[in-house]
């Protein structure tokens, strides 16, 4: 096993343990979608108009939820430490910590975006574009999140402080994906697609060694 | 990743096998803790680092494995490292048995059940071991961290960071038994501590001062 499974499924157990967290992040991306027909009223012309940028906004305000722990709990249990001391690189731990993230968040938003795409009338072809552009999308911002959790750890305030770090850059990851996610002409592999798949794969080169660089110090919580 | 190792060090090449500082300086939250710190150890050898509390103790041994720049001075150190901090390192979700595979799978040391069994056995933690850490007291949690020595390579610098706080008696004397045979082995031992610790070998003292 190479370390950089080994940490995913600690990551994935550790998930599972703690499987709470993951139906908070779940379950604040249901409310915030939810909250739209309420307040816009059923009219299923209107609903169908914001689908999808209610879909992706939603998405991402919780997605920013669960970043805050990413590194938390490895952090205070001292776990880091020994990553720092093992041969596994840094990057490699951060990586894996992204993609265990990804895993136990983003998926089951995808996995109930159907229903989201009901409740607000999407188009039956628009689906599957939604679904492929959120799964980029989200890696994306996974990627990103992983960055300023590792840049806020330790800091107070870190998660007022995350959602300023992480949604600028979010920016670009939100207008790819809200165009990939309504093609015209019911294509599914667009130029904005692959613009979103392009901002993935530039992040998956660079937020491992960023991370890595930020959680490379650590002053210890207690002792003198 | 071994400890920092600064330019300077190459000049130290020369130095017997085992850990060196010179005259490293000590910074805690940007305060100076301390201005210069020298201190060589070799194999076999075991240092207590004694100091009042805040003089410092815990972050030259966070220095030393590494996890904190130092803004000057050398530390050399060709063995490997094993860091038992404040924080043991121990997932609280997680059993001790697996905190302790995957730490040693980790380090490309022998991790299978009958090596974790009596690392276990050793500081007497196996019959809490199937348990999540959370659920242990804070001496079952220590001794299951301390039955990482046990897996750990036999040259290693051991950096423990009050390593017997909250243990019992029997807890205790199986560490000091693990500690003489580390250093018999031809190990090192580096220990913060404010307990006595009954080992074999005599140890040297580092008392640290509280910065004025």
């Amino acid at each position: 096993m190479t370390p950089f499974e080994l940490q995913l499924r600690r990551d994935l157990s550790l998930g599972w343990a703690g499987r709470g967290d993951m139906l908070v992040v779940l379950g604040f991306f249901l409310i915030i979608v939810t909250l739209f027909p309420l307040a816009l009223g059923p009219d299923p012309a209107q609903l169908r108009m914001i689908a999808v940028p209610v879909i992706w906004v939603a998405a991402m305000l919780a997605s920013l939820a669960g970043f805050t722990r990413i590194f938390a709990d490895d952090v205070r249990c001292g776990w880091v430490d020994q990553v720092a001391l093992s041969p596994m690189p840094l990057a490699v731990y951060a990586l894996a910590k992204a993609v265990g993230h990804w895993a136990l968040s983003a998926l089951p938003i995808i996995a109930v975006t159907p229903l989201m795409a009901l409740l607000l009338n999407l188009g039956p072809g628009q689906l599957v574009p939604l679904m492929l552009a959120l799964a980029l999308g989200t890696a994306a911002l996974t990627l990103l999140g992983v960055i300023g959790a590792a840049l806020t750890e330790g800091a107070r305030g870190g998660s007022g402080l995350m959602a300023l770090l992480v949604l600028p850059p979010a920016m670009p990851v939100l207008i790819f994906g809200a165009l990939a996610s309504a093609p015209d002409e019911g294509r599914v592999v667009t130029p904005h697609l692959m613009l979103l798949g392009a901002v993935l794969a530039v992040l998956l080169a660079i937020a491992p060694f960023i991370a890595a660089a930020a959680l490379a110090e650590s002053e210890s919580e207690s002792g003198g | 990743m071994s400890a920092a190792l600064p330019d300077n060090a190459l000049e130290t090449a020369a130095a017997p096998t085992g850990l060196r500082l010179s005259d490293v300086v000590l910074l805690r939250g940007g305060r100076l803790l301390q201005p210069d710190l020298s201190l060589s150890m070799r194999a076999g050898e075991v240092v207590l680092l004694r100091g009042p509390n805040g003089s410092g103790k815990s972050t030259l041994l966070r220095t030393i494995a590494g996890r904190l720049a130092t803004p000057a001075g050398g530390i050399t150190c060709d063995v490997p490292i094993l860091y038992i901090g404040h924080a043991d390192g121990l997932s609280p979700a997680l059993s001790g048995r697996r905190n302790l595979g995957d730490w040693a799978r980790l380090n490309g040391l022998v991790g299978d059940d009958d090596a974790i069994d009596a690392a276990l056995d050793r500081m007497q933690a196996r019959a809490f071991a199937e348990l999540p850490v959370r659920t242990l007291s804070h001496g079952q949690r220590r001794r299951v961290a301390l039955a990482r020595l046990t897996l750990g390579q036999a040259h290693a610098l051991w950096l423990l960071d009050e390593p017997n706080a909250g243990l019992d008696a029997a807890s205790s004397i199986a560490l000091d038994d693990l500690i003489s045979g580390h250093l018999d082995g031809g190990g090192m031992v580096l220990a913060a501590t404010h307990l006595p610790l009954g080992v074999t070998h005599k140890p040297r003292t580092l008392t640290l001062e509280v910065p004025s």
